[in-house]
């Protein structure tokens, strides 16, 4: 594949998203010429970077397909973002990024891995599985941090800006190696018919485990990348990302069904919630109209990735 | 392409497999180069045998084994039966073959991932390079390989599948219904490919809703009935009339 036809196929599976970032983004340049001006768009992907990180990581498990779907990143996020500070940081005195890091990473690990054991080991549907783990991560989030607490180390809170970018280049890097590694094909199978995947000699249970610890790795660097945006710890900030990040994830042309997508999709996805996010405040809406609009743009999302593949399929 | 498993290979060895409670048990043998064909009305347990060898299903008795040199390997899994050189190619191709958001190359390469590594990483010059090779020998009329393998005829979808089957290089090639919505150029193709996998010494099992093509391909034909073997018809007393009134009960 030519790199041209590469830019191509993707334009098509995440064609709606990319013709609203344009939307969205010409809207807000004319409506916030000073917020949007070329000089502070480091300042605004910082603001961006923990939805984007979210998206990223829900994304794998949802390749997975047959209903995967983690709703324990969100507070996953807030559950590295208090340890880091709380327990690391304030009360051990560990700053070095060398050993929060990894720490932070590991944690996700340790979640997805938990959440891969429940729902394809033992086979609870993945909704309810990661439900119980949405709860347990919160209510244990708050037992470590009742209240929120600062700061953050100085390494992490110089990560708030345009150095943003660092972790989400590493993540789409990871990506794109996980993209050439034979894992991948198998994982993309997996998600496109996990029977035929089994008559083709693909072990199903083992891809779908692993896709749910690649989402608690990920969701461990979107943590990170929460607490250097926030330059601090609040127990109840990380749990909000949850369903936006699901939003951005359909949004971004990643079929819920599997096996379709990637997380270019999804970032870019979460992009154009941000950027509705940013029109939508300039009129002075209150939250809860922000809902209703994530909610609208999610449905209208779905319903065009649908009639797209429906399309596609009368195409033939 | 059986080369690696042709010096060495003795057949495929069935012992008192018992394929359903009560039926008696059936014991046959496999040889290298063979083409068996398995008959019978729908559902009087041909297709149970057939998965019983894939090891996709586990048989109520009975053994499966694949002999070779040293040892022979008892086939208990599936995975167990890939691994020592069983390939099986399924009946439903939509339900269970192909994978409808994939390209063809995906779709060729998902059985044997690992052979196209490089440093643990994927080379697509070398996946491209060895479905070419069967691309060639299948004749698959494909465009491209990277287009969704749903742009492809039922045919060539089948063929795309055939060759995810012999990229394994098995020794043993179960195939069930493998002309089923597929064109008759196609299954001319096909039954030459059969014929070829045969003569390099690959043993080959047909399960067949039709009785034309077994009397074609096969040099002997299992006739189930009853999730038993009612009747064992080879050489020249196999035709349409034998082989159907043996599916029906009456004597041949």
């Amino acid at each position: 594949m030519s790199p041209l036809t590469r830019l191509l196929s993707l334009g098509r599976s995440v064609g709606f998203a990319v013709v609203l970032l344009a939307v969205l983004f010409a809207v807000n340049l004319i409506l916030r010429p000073a917020r949007f001006q070329p000089g502070s768009w480091g300042a605004l992907i910082g603001l961006a970077a923990p939805l984007i990180g979210a998206a990223i990581a829900s994304t794998p498990v949802i390749l997975a397909g047959r209903g995967g779907i983690d709703i324990s990143v969100g507070p996953l996020m807030g559950f590295v973002n208090a340890v880091v500070i709380q327990m690391f940081f304030l009360k051990a005195g560990i700053s070095s990024p060398l050993l929060l890091v990894p720490a932070a990473l590991l944690i996700g690990a340790l979640v997805g891995a938990a959440n891969g054991f429940l729902a394809t080991v033992v086979r609870i549907q993945p909704i309810v599985a990661t439900l119980g783990t949405y709860l347990i991560l919160t209510g244990v989030t708050l037992t470590i941090l009742p209240a929120p607490i600062g700061p953050a180390p100085a390494w992490l809170k110089a990560l708030a800006g345009p150095w943003s970018m660092l972790p989400l280049l590493l993540m789409f890097l990871a990506w794109w190696l996980v993209r050439r590694l034979p894992y991948y094909d198998q994982l993309m199978a997996v998600g496109s018919d996990d029977r035929a995947a089994y008559t083709a000699g693909v072990d199903v249970t083992r891809v779908r485990f692993i896709a749910y610890v690649m989402t608690g790795i990920l969701g461990g660097c979107a943590g990170l990348m929460l607490t250097a945006l926030i330059g601090s710890a609040d127990p109840n900030i990380g749990p909000t990302y949850t369903l936006i990040a699901i939003a951005a994830v359909a949004l971004g042309g990643v079929s819920l069904a599997g096996g379709r997508g990637g997380v270019a999709g999804a970032a870019i996805g979460a992009i154009d919630i941000f950027l509705l996010q940013s029109v939508l405040t300039t009129f002075n809406v209150s939250t809860f109209v922000l809902q209703i609009a994530y909610g609208g743009i999610l449905v209208l999302a779905v319903m065009l990735t649908a009639l797209q593949e429906r399309l596609a399929v009368r195409g033939r | 392409m059986a080369d690696r498993a042709a010096p060495d290979f003795r057949g495929l060895a069935v012992r008192g497999l018992v394929i359903a409670p009560g039926a008696s048990a059936i014991t046959q043998t496999i040889a290298p180069g063979e083409i068996v064909g398995l008959a019978g009305l729908d559902g009087h347990g041909q297709e149970l045998f057939l998965k019983m060898l894939a090891g996709l299903t586990s048989p109520l008795g009975g053994s499966i084994e694949l002999g070779a040199s040293g040892a022979s390997r008892k086939i208990t899994g599936f995975r167990k039966a890939v691994a020592s050189g069983i390939a099986y190619l399924p009946r439903d191709r939509r339900a269970n073959g192909i994978f409808p958001t994939q390209s063809v190359l995906d779709n060729f390469a998902v059985s044997t991932l690992s052979r196209d590594t490089r440093l643990c990483l994927i080379s697509p010059a070398a996946r491209k390079a060895r479905y070419d090779l069967y691309r060639e020998k299948l004749s698959i009329v494909a465009p491209r390989p990277d287009a969704p393998i749903t742009t492809l005829s039922g045919g060539n979808q089948q063929k795309v599948l055939l060759a995810r089957a012999l990229a394994l290089e098995p020794a043993i090639l179960l195939l069930n219904d493998p002309t089923r919505g597929v064109d008759v150029a196609t299954r001319h193709v096909l039954y030459d490919v059969f014929r070829g996998l045969a003569a390099d010494g690959m043993g080959l099992v047909i399960l067949s809703s039709e009785i034309e093509e077994i009397l074609l391909l096969c040099q002997r034909v299992l006739v189930f009935r009853e999730n038993e073997v009612a009747a064992e018809i080879s050489g020249e007393a196999m035709t349409t009339d034998s082989v159907i009134s043996a599916m029906f009960g009456h004597a041949a």
